[in-house]
């Protein structure tokens, strides 16, 4: 993608957003108040426009200065969502029976295959940080 | 004032063996601890204090504030070696620690970092021995109009980081501050933002947003750039020249001005209450960029860099004492949890305490500038430790830092919520970094947000109405006059290098 094109679309989106905070989100998510100088929606909504403004800058006059296209989006993707998952597990099974796993997935996915390193990360550091934390420190582990 | 007898018996009892001990031995952990993101000095200081309820007052006080002292030069490590700060006053030491450590100078890096918080801490540890009492009573004419024209010319201040595009930068600010605006609004007390999520009553949680944005994200690019051959986190050349292992006394000595500046930003935001080493070590990086000759080498490994914001989140540790140990008002949380270990021993601090306590007083602050020197050589060892541990493979540095961050998330925010927060602010910096939004900014904003706001509510309300009545605080107009000149001088600077490019 041209790098004036994603700005242009980034642009789009930061007005939708602005329209969408003002007048949507911000009367539904702040309340309404008639006294006092600084009301719970004033600040937003301000940011709101301010948004909005910068948006259809964005949409005219694109910088095209950096171009997203040059990132790893389904690499990045595929390790989010396994921390994602990792975070779901540890909900069910908590953090010292879901670290090893985690990690050893984040390792493999990362192409690392040496049988030391991947023992260390998955179970070396999940066990220093279970002592440094839990028994060291006497504070619970998510 | 109290007597010379009194003042030499308090620094007498902080060289006593049990107290330098102690203060070794807090340092120590303060570092470990501080280098584990997440955790940071805060967390270590609140772990640490049951730990002193057996303890003598001094020896109890010592430990703590070497807790302290050492989390602030450990919160550099990973920022410098991984660019992913533990906290977000270590993000502005990333932005040219880690491009520095890149180049295959990463004790270079972590030793400038080491030597300017030093210099900065015991700039304001100073500062504390000598004018306290001036510097509190000064801390306390600022109201919230004063506050109001320091948070401007932060933003002003802070504006020289947004980067090429003046409009992604406003993007950011606006995107922070709309952040900055989940919780309870600080005038009407109702609820604003919050999706029905009762969690998020109090806000955002600092720690999940600051590490998502600025650790987790990192680590995902990171690990996203990973291909079929597995490399070291940091490269460490062989035989490697001292120059490049080391910080010369040249060098040193040449950001003497960068550091003097540093610490006077993070001593003065020190000693008001509330503000914090997050806004200091960005004011002083954003000035030192603005006053040098060569703007450009900012970001790209300067030791500069390193200076301003070490120097000048690691000052308000000390300045933060002035109005805990003057007033009883702790500058930060950091301070309000030293003021209960003093409470827990049956001290009040405040403005008897130098009279009633002066020998407690003087002995802690021999314990502060002893744990200065201890964090010096403490640090020294730490760091080749801590560089010898990233030069360990990518995904292991990788995977054994995002477990770290979701622990200290956890610790830090109180559990899972926070490292689901910590997640979706990962993805959004990552999605801003694509797209050229300053992440940086966006935080800075976010943290100052809520004073912003707070301090605009009182002003209004102050005001009521009568935009005249601001003629009676010269002081804060005297700042907004600045924060005017600083913005309108960012502005055709930009539009000069602009020209040039």
């Amino acid at each position: 993608m041209q790098a004036k094109t994603s700005d242009r679309l980034l642009g789009l989106f930061l007005i939708l957003l602005g329209v969408a905070f003002f007048a949507s989100i911000i009367p539904w998510q702040a309340q309404a108040a008639d006294y006092g100088w600084l009301k719970p929606r004033t600040l937003p909504r301000i940011l709101a426009v301010v948004l909005g403004l910068c948006g259809l800058a964005l949409f005219i006059r694109p910088p095209g200065d950096v171009r997203p296209g040059r990132f790893y989006w389904a690499r990045a993707m595929l390790f989010a969502g396994v921390l994602v998952l990792g975070l779901a597990a540890m909900s069910w099974l908590g953090f010292v029976l879901v670290a090893p796993p985690m990690a050893l997935v984040l390792m493999w996915l990362a192409h690392e295959r040496r049988p030391l390193w991947l023992m260390l990360g998955a179970a070396g550091m999940p066990a220093a940080i279970w002592f440094t934390v839990a028994v060291l420190l006497d504070r619970p582990l998510p | 004032m109290p007597e010379l007898s009194v003042i030499l018996a308090g620094f007498g009892d902080a060289l006593a063996p049990i107290n330098l001990l102690f203060i070794l031995f807090g340092v120590a952990l303060g570092q470990f601890v501080g280098a584990v993101p997440g955790i940071g000095p805060v967390m270590a200081t609140a772990i640490a204090i049951p730990f002193t309820f057996g303890m003598h007052p001094l020896t109890g006080i010592a430990f703590l504030v070497g807790v302290n002292k050492g989390g602030l030069v450990g919160g550099a490590i990973p920022a410098v070696l991984l660019n992913t700060p533990g906290t977000p006053d270590a993000a502005a030491t990333a932005l040219d620690g880690y491009p520095l450590a890149k180049q295959g100078k990463p004790l270079k890096a972590t030793k400038m970092a080491l030597f300017a918080s030093i210099t900065g801490d015991t700039f304001s540890d100073i500062v504390l021995i000598t004018v306290s009492a001036p510097m509190a009573i000064l801390a306390l004419r600022m109201g919230p109009v004063e506050v109001l024209g320091l948070m401007l010319l932060a933003f002003a201040v802070i504006a020289g980081l947004m980067g090429q595009s003046l409009v992604k930068g406003v993007v950011a600010i606006a995107l922070g501050l709309m952040a900055a605006m989940v919780g309870t609004d600080p005038e009407h007390g109702s609820p604003r933002l919050i999706f029905g999520n009762y969690e998020l009553y109090d806000g955002l949680p600092l720690a999940s947003v600051a590490i998502g944005m600025l650790a987790i994200s990192e680590l995902l690019k990171r690990l996203s750039e990973t291909r079929g051959t597995v490399r070291p986190a940091i490269t460490l050349p062989r035989n490697q020249p001292r120059a490049d292992r080391s910080v010369s006394w040249a060098e040193y000595w040449g950001c003497r001005f960068t550091m003097l500046r540093g610490a006077v930003i993070g001593t003065i935001l020190g000693a008001l209450p509330g503000i914090g080493s997050t806004a200091a070590a960005f004011m002083s990086y954003a000035s030192a960029r603005q006053a040098s000759k060569e703007p450009e080498s900012f970001g790209k490994g300067s030791l500069h860099g390193i200076a301003a914001s070490e120097s000048a989140n690691s000052s308000v540790m000390g300045a933060n004492m002035i109005p805990m140990l003057t007033l009883g008002i702790p500058g930060s949380v950091s301070a309000a949890l030293i003021i209960s270990a003093f409470m827990i021993h049956g001290i009040q601090p405040g403005p008897f305490l130098f009279s009633q306590q002066g020998q407690l007083v003087y002995g802690l602050f021999g314990a502060m500038i002893i744990a200065n020197l201890i964090n010096l050589w403490v640090g020294q060892l730490g760091l080749r430790f801590w560089v010898r541990v990233v030069s360990a493979p990518e995904p292991f540095i990788f995977a054994s830092a995002l477990l770290m961050c979701f622990v200290g998330v956890a610790l830090a925010s109180g559990g899972l919520f926070g490292i689901g927060v910590m997640l979706v602010f990962a993805l959004l910096a990552y999605v801003m970094s694509a797209f050229g939004i300053s992440v940086v900014v966006f935080i800075i904003a976010f943290f100052l947000g809520p004073r912003l706001e707070i301090s605009l509510s009182q002003t209004l309300a102050l005001l009521n109405g009568q935009p005249q009545k601001l003629l009676d605080y010269p002081f804060a107009l005297v700042l907004m006059a600045l924060a005017l000149v600083t913005a309108v001088a960012l502005a055709r600077r930009r539009d000069t290098e602009s020209e040039t490019r």
